[in-house]
């Protein structure tokens, strides 16, 4: 700060005149400095708002994709690279260093956010007698998992091919679709659900219309052609997604992509296609933004598997997922293909198997099933009702259940970890497993049921009806989910009540505070995804959708099969905080990382020998040496020139003040000759706000003091070197202003602090800021942090955004209107002159607090008396 | 400052992007024209008269950073302003690098259009008024030299 204010004692050392002649050319380069100048200010304004915007999102856990982590660095290397621009106009390039520290940055960053996984395997099509686990990244993890356990255990899949990781960019490639996704996507604006809606469908749109290149068509036609040589005739076929990252324990996916089940070959491009598209499927894209997935690590396999005409199908998990103490096996099976049970649509049976002693049933669910799914004769699957006794019998006999129960121990056995494995029995009564991953475990809350008087005491509606899909508890207003426009309509914070547990409910999860559904169990995609994000739900529960009306205020306690009438604190708050699913994620890790080199500020101190363009690490430090010297800069030009009509005036209010002032622009309402300017002639109107909130309120002269705070001003005023008279110290120059019409800058020292602050405001909200900078005092540093604390207090009370590094405080606010914005500047003035020595008594609770309370009232006065 | 006399063109392949950015401005004052590719731009130019062109990057033809630079060669005193849905550092320094004034990215934030183009147009404004000046000093210096021959 010393060098800034040296440079600006220097102004006053007299200069030869102009010749007249040169005196227009001045205004002109004055006009353009000053235009530099505030183009300069702008961007340094918006650079710093984006940063906020980076910190504000890395600490909330709110969703956001790459979209706006690349939007966000573009954007502010757009601002430094005009800020450095500008700085090169207004110092006649004296600044060059800064061009390389940037592109360096700038690189690094390019790094960081251009890292994309290699696709090492060019295969297009792969059979999947060849699949193992290793080859996750070349077919996803699905078919991955299924190739491993049919080739290295043996196990019964159907047979078939994969579609790769590879066809799948060369699909992209050949259509050119990756710009328009990644422009699509831009396009989407932060958590409007319409636009994604939209944006949704426009990207699926794209694919299904795209071509398939001849390459992968020939490989897909070869693979199909040896399914038919082998099994001597057509074969159908369930294509399946295998997206890479899918199946993971902390990250599932369960039910976000499609599956086409019993494809012919005259539909299998068609059919791929649509899988392709479902990566951008609505639930799919919402899921990715919620969990911070990116995008372009997603390549979509689709494996290609016989289909198996199912008479029984359901889904095994080896342990229970709402009870990590509890290891029995859970086997939900119904009547066709498994399609019921992991959609959630209909009732289904439940055998329960222990592990020790193994192999025994020891609890047995035989539901009423209305529906099964079953293949046409001749393509695609058709959902029937189901009569007669059917619907009560069980879909698969002890024996099977058994069988399953076996096969799916030595799954959990190879792969070490709980599974989720999908099967299916055929006509011949063999069992196919269709899909096995990680079953992701939690622990279960209380569980101890309420007491019956608890319940009727707290209107419970509804008691001991259905299952626990994902434990935990909470309260919100019931909003009854039914059709797909119900997706755009949910409320924030609403409780989910739907017929069936389908998938696609489950992009509202990252809305809801609890699901509730009349159908399906702890087995489905939606149970799976709940459980993921930390949302309680509540499945089966018989007539939910008739017996909770829309709109009312209910607590869900799924932990004990409960809903209660209206908010019932001591429960809702059980579950702690929501899971920040951002945190961790390849998303949020890309952010953090490459905030690294944007955010933290490096250069605090301008008057150290650090403070140079080499010693700029980030983008940060970038800003800040410039809007340092920028300022300087722009005295300069009165300095080198003498342009009278360009120096500095002082400030004449009744008496001739210690306060100069320097008019950029139009900041005077005339010009003025002589060397005083007076208060009516400002036409700044961020320097007349403050200077209002300044002699708003007369200054009762400095605190009573202890002998304490008067002991350490002492000490300070001999010690610290900056303090004693005589020597060059910043501490001995004068307060200025920098005005122009919409912009003022001060720089003052009143009593033993600095303070410096910045304002622009003017019509255009969007550009509107105040930032505030104080630091330094007399006492002691303990009672000058008191001090910055009580001040940091008061501001953020008043809408500032407040940083504290030691005793040096920086405050901001942007983007109100001008009224909100003058307030503020009248706080700014009437506390710059307030506080002045408030740090000697900063160990006083007494006068602290007394003091306090009478800044506080001064300040509702000022806002008050308009 | 006179909107009045900010003529501005868009160039966008997006046709109902185009046209809601031209609605939004022409209500804001501005005397607007789009066109879809920079090849219409230049061919725009060489007729009609423009203060600040605002372009997008990604078009079908020369594509709006060719555009840009043959802009800037023509008229080094126009003022481009690249609006994009194309998120890249890279994309947007070599924009920077040609002579735009500014790099905004899609979905366009018309406030911040609207005070952009203000901008543009009046460093444009100051540029001109000094090349003015500079010119009226030459002529003075040739004419002083023809004297005192």
């Amino acid at each position: 700060m010393s060098a800034l204010l040296n440079h600006f004692k220097k102004l006053f050392i007299k200069k030869p005149e102009p010749a007249a002649g040169d005196v227009e050319q001045l205004r002109i380069e004055f006009k353009e400095r000053y235009h530099s100048f505030k183009l300069l200010l702008n961007a340094n304004n918006r650079a710093l708002e984006i940063m906020a915007d980076m910190e504000r999102v890395l600490e909330s856990g709110q969703p956001f994709g790459m979209a706006f982590v690349r939007a966000s660095c573009t954007a502010v290397s757009v601002n430094v690279f005009n800020m450095i621009k500008h700085i090169g106009n207004l110092s006649k390039g004296r600044y060059g260093e800064l061009d390389k520290r940037f592109n360096e940055i700038r690189q690094k960053m390019d790094e960081l956010l251009s890292q994309k996984k290699s696709m090492k395997d060019k295969r297009l099509v792969i059979p999947i007698d060849a699949v193992s686990m290793e080859m996750r990244d070349v077919v996803g993890s699905k078919m991955a998992n299924l190739g491993e356990i049919k080739n290295r255990l043996q196990i019964k899949i159907p047979e078939g091919f994969v579609i790769t990781a590879a066809a799948c960019e060369r699909v992209i490639q050949d259509n050119d679709l990756q710009m328009e996704i990644d422009r699509l996507f831009q396009s989407d604006e932060g958590d409007n659900v319409e636009r994604r809606y939209a944006l949704s469908s426009k990207i699926q749109q794209l694919i299904i219309r795209s071509r398939i290149p001849d390459d992968v068509a020939e490989a897909v036609r070869r693979a199909y052609a040896r399914l038919e040589s082998d099994a001597k005739g057509k074969v159908a076929l369930a294509l399946r997604s295998s997206a890479l990252g899918e199946d993971m324990p902390e990250s599932s996916f369960a039910g976000q992509y499609r599956s086409e089940l019993n494809v012919g070959f005259d539909s299998i491009f068609q059919a791929y296609k649509e899988i392709l598209a479902s990566k951008y499927s609505f639930q799919a894209v919402t899921y990715r933004l919620n969990r911070g997935i990116k995008d372009e690590d997603i390549a979509m396999c689709v494996g290609c598997l016989r289909m198996v005409d199912a008479v029984a199908g359901g889904v095994a998990y080896t342990r229970n997922p709402v009870d990590i103490a509890d290891d029995a096996m859970f086997i939900n099976s119904a009547w066709g293909l498994p399609k019921s049970v992991v959609d959630g649509s209909d009732a289904y049976d439940l055998f329960v198997v222990s592990k020790k002693p193994a192999g025994k049933i020891i609890r047995k669910e035989v539901n009423t099933k209305k529906i099964k799914f079953v293949c046409l004769p001749e393509e695609g699957v058709c959902q029937t009702g189901l009569t007669g006794d059917q619907m009560d019998l069980p879909s698969i006999d002890d024996k099977k259940a058994l069988e399953l129960s076996e096969l799916a121990a030595r799954i959990e056995e190879y792969y070490a970890i709980p599974q989720d494995i999908e099967w299916a029995v055929d006509k011949d009564d063999a069992i196919y497993i269709l899909q096995c991953r990680p079953l992701k475990q939690i622990k279960p809350l209380k569980t101890d049921l309420p007491e019956p008087e608890f319940t009727r005491s707290h209107n419970a509606v509804i008691a001991g009806q259905g299952v626990t899909a994902s434990p935990g508890a909470a309260s919100g207003k019931v909003f009854l989910v039914d059709k797909t426009m119900d997706l755009l309509q949910f409320p924030q914070g609403a409780i989910m009540v739907a017929r069936q547990a389908l998938p696609i409910w489950s992009s509202l999860l990252n809305r809801s505070a609890a699901v509730i559904t009349e159908q399906g169990g702890f087995a489905g995609h939606l149970a799976s995804v709940a459980r993921e994000f930390g949302v309680p739900a509540l499945f089966g529960v018989p007539g939910a959708m008739d017996r909770l009306n829309h709109g009312e205020q209910v607590t869900v306690d799924a932990d004990t099969l409960t809903i209660y009438k209206g908010e019932i604190k001591s429960l809702s708050t059980k579950s702690g905080p929501k899971m920040n699913l951002m945190q961790g994620s390849p998303v949020y890790e890309t952010l953090k990382r490459v905030s690294r080199l944007i955010i933290p500020l490096n250069l605090l101190d301008p008057d150290s020998p650090y403070f140079r363009p080499v010693n700029c690490k980030t983008l940060h430090d970038i800003t800040r040496f410039i809007h340092e010297k920028a300022v300087i800069e722009m005295f300069n030009f009165g300095k080198a020139h003498n342009f009278s009509e360009k120096s500095s005036k002082q400030l004449y209010y009744n008496v001739p003040m210690q306060w100069w002032i320097l008019n950029l622009d139009d900041g005077f309402k005339k010009e003025i000759s002589g060397k005083y300017v007076t208060l009516e002639n400002i036409a700044s109107i961020p320097m007349l706000a403050f200077w209002k909130g300044f002699s708003a309120v007369a200054w009762e002269g400095p605190p009573a003091i202890d002998g304490k705070g008067f002991a350490s001003v002492v000490f300070q005023s001999t010690t610290n070197r900056n303090l004693i008279p005589g020597l060059r110290s910043a501490y001995g120059a004068r307060n200025y202003f920098m005005i122009s019409k919409n912009y003022c800058s001060l720089s003052s020292r009143l009593g033993y602090h600095f303070s410096i602050m910045e304002a622009l405001v003017s019509e255009r909200l969007t550009e509107n800021y105040i930032s505030f900078q104080f630091k330094g005092g007399a006492a002691d540093h303990q009672r000058r942090l008191g001090r910055v604390h009580l001040i940091a207090e008061i501001l953020q009370k008043q809408g500032f955004r407040v940083d504290i590094r030691e005793d040096n405080l920086i405050a901001r606010v942007e983007g109100h209107d001008m009224e909100y914005m003058k307030n503020r500047l009248e706080i700014l003035g009437y506390l710059t002159l307030h506080t002045r020595q408030l740090d000697m008594i900063m160990s006083n609770n007494a006068a602290l607090n007394h003091y306090q309370q009478k800044l506080e009232k001064d300040i509702c006065n000022i806002l008050d008396s308009k | 400052m006179k909107l009045e006399a900010l003529k501005v063109l868009f160039v966008d392949d997006e046709t109902d992007f185009l046209e809601t950015l031209m609605k939004r401005m022409r209500k804001r004052g501005m005397d607007v024209a789009g066109v879809g590719s920079g090849e219409a731009a230049l061919d725009y130019l060489k007729r009609q008269p423009a203060d600040v062109v605002v372009l997008d990057v990604r078009m079908p033809g020369i594509g709006g950073i060719n555009a840009l630079k043959e802009i800037k060669r023509i008229d080094p005193l126009m003022e481009v302003i690249m609006l994009t849905g194309h998120a890249s550092i890279e994309a947007a320094i070599e924009g920077m690098e040609s002579g735009a004034f500014d790099y905004l990215m899609k979905p366009a934030d018309f406030d911040e259009l609207f005070c952009k183009l203000q901008d543009a147009f009046k460093r444009r404004t100051i540029q001109k008024q000094k090349i003015e000046k500079l010119g009226n000093f030459k002529r003075a210096e040739q004419k002083k030299g023809a004297i005192s021959t």
